[in-house]
């Protein structure tokens, strides 16, 4: 009796939904290799048609990785920036990207900022630094305060 | 029957799950959405952490779905300036557009709050009222402790607990020297 209702369920669950969403419910080993991975995050950021949402989720889905990404990447990402003209997006990637090198980060972002300098002259974009935000500049009230 | 059952509410929670998402959506998307009302003029520029327009600074997703100010003559005309070389902007009009679209900078938001002091100071505040309020009830409450807490009859009873021998093997009695009356050494 239960083994009948369990597959039956089961072949709902198969025949209807997942099914067409080609979902599998377990976890599966990465197969794409570093290059792979730079590569793919390199052509998303060098199609000129993505807007600022592109930008935007593209970098919200690296920085959701356990890494620093390539300085190659994000120099493509700034030169997306520049296409759809936002520069306070550029500057708030920059930080963010300080912010992800974690503890590391007088070891990785000097050399960061020094990879991606080019980029960054050619651009016109401040590092925070050069901005004075590596240090608080307004004494906001957290909105948990208010 | 039981199959049958099993089978449409299987069907129907099916249907809930895929059709669900999308009601939400269209909730958010309607103009009945609380989110849209505090809007306002802000421009929606992404996804932000949950799909809402909404904004936070936070490290995890760094950029908002909203920009932070409504666009006003300033920051429009700044906006219009931004189209052309980056590099023909001053320091405080890259900072202005920043302003624009972010409320408060990693180095702002990260900054430590100094909350940590209020809650030591209070949770020992606390503490020391519990203190108090033990040494009220001692005072104020409670008998006087029994009499056998006292040192003299406390000496009684271990001296009653070796007379007994109790614990001879490994426990008080083996410790003690009968022959000697007193403790081995």
């Amino acid at each position: 009796m239960f083994r009948t209702s369990a597959l039956r369920v089961r072949s709902l669950l198969q025949s209807t939904a997942f099914k067409s969403a080609n979902v599998r419910l377990m976890s599966k080993e990465n197969t794409e290799t570093d290059e792979q991975f730079d590569n793919r995050f390199l052509n998303f950021f060098n199609d000129p048609n993505i807007d600022g949402w592109d930008i935007r989720r593209g970098i919200t889905d690296l920085w959701g990785h356990d890494l620093v990404p390539e300085p190659k990447i994000l120099s493509a990402a700034f030169h997306a920036c520049r296409r759809i003209n936002d520069l306070a997006l550029a500057i708030r990637i920059l930080e963010a990207l300080k912010d992800k090198c974690g503890s590391k980060v007088n070891e990785i972002y000097p050399w960061y900022i020094q990879e991606i300098r080019p980029t960054l002259t050619e651009l016109g974009i401040p590092t925070p630094e050069e901005l004075g935000y590596d240090k608080p500049e307004l004494a906001l009230v957290d909105v948990d305060d208010m | 029957m039981a199959k049958t059952l099993l089978a449409l509410s299987a069907r129907q929670l099916l249907r809930n799950s895929i059709t669900k998402p999308m009601v939400i959506q269209s909730a958010a998307m309607s103009d009945g959405s609380y989110a849209r009302k505090m809007l306002g003029k802000r421009e929606i520029v992404g996804y932000g952490y949950n799909g809402e327009p909404n904004y936070v600074d936070r490290v995890d997703f760094p950029l908002p779905a909203i920009r932070w100010k409504e666009p006003n003559a300033d920051i429009l005309a700044l906006r219009e300036k931004e189209k052309g070389d980056w590099k023909q902007l001053s320091i405080e009009e890259k900072k202005a557009l920043y302003r624009a679209s972010f409320r408060q900078t990693f180095a702002e938001f990260k900054a430590p709050t100094g909350e940590w002091k209020g809650t030591i100071g209070m949770t020992l505040v606390i503490v020391s009222l519990a203190i108090w309020t033990f040494f009220g009830l001692k005072t104020f409450v409670y008998p006087p402790l029994p009499d056998s807490f006292k040192p003299e009859n406390r000496a009684a009873q271990l001296r009653r607990i070796i007379d007994l021998q109790m614990n001879p093997v490994e426990g008080i009695a083996s410790k003690w020297d009968y022959e000697k009356d007193d403790w081995k050494k």
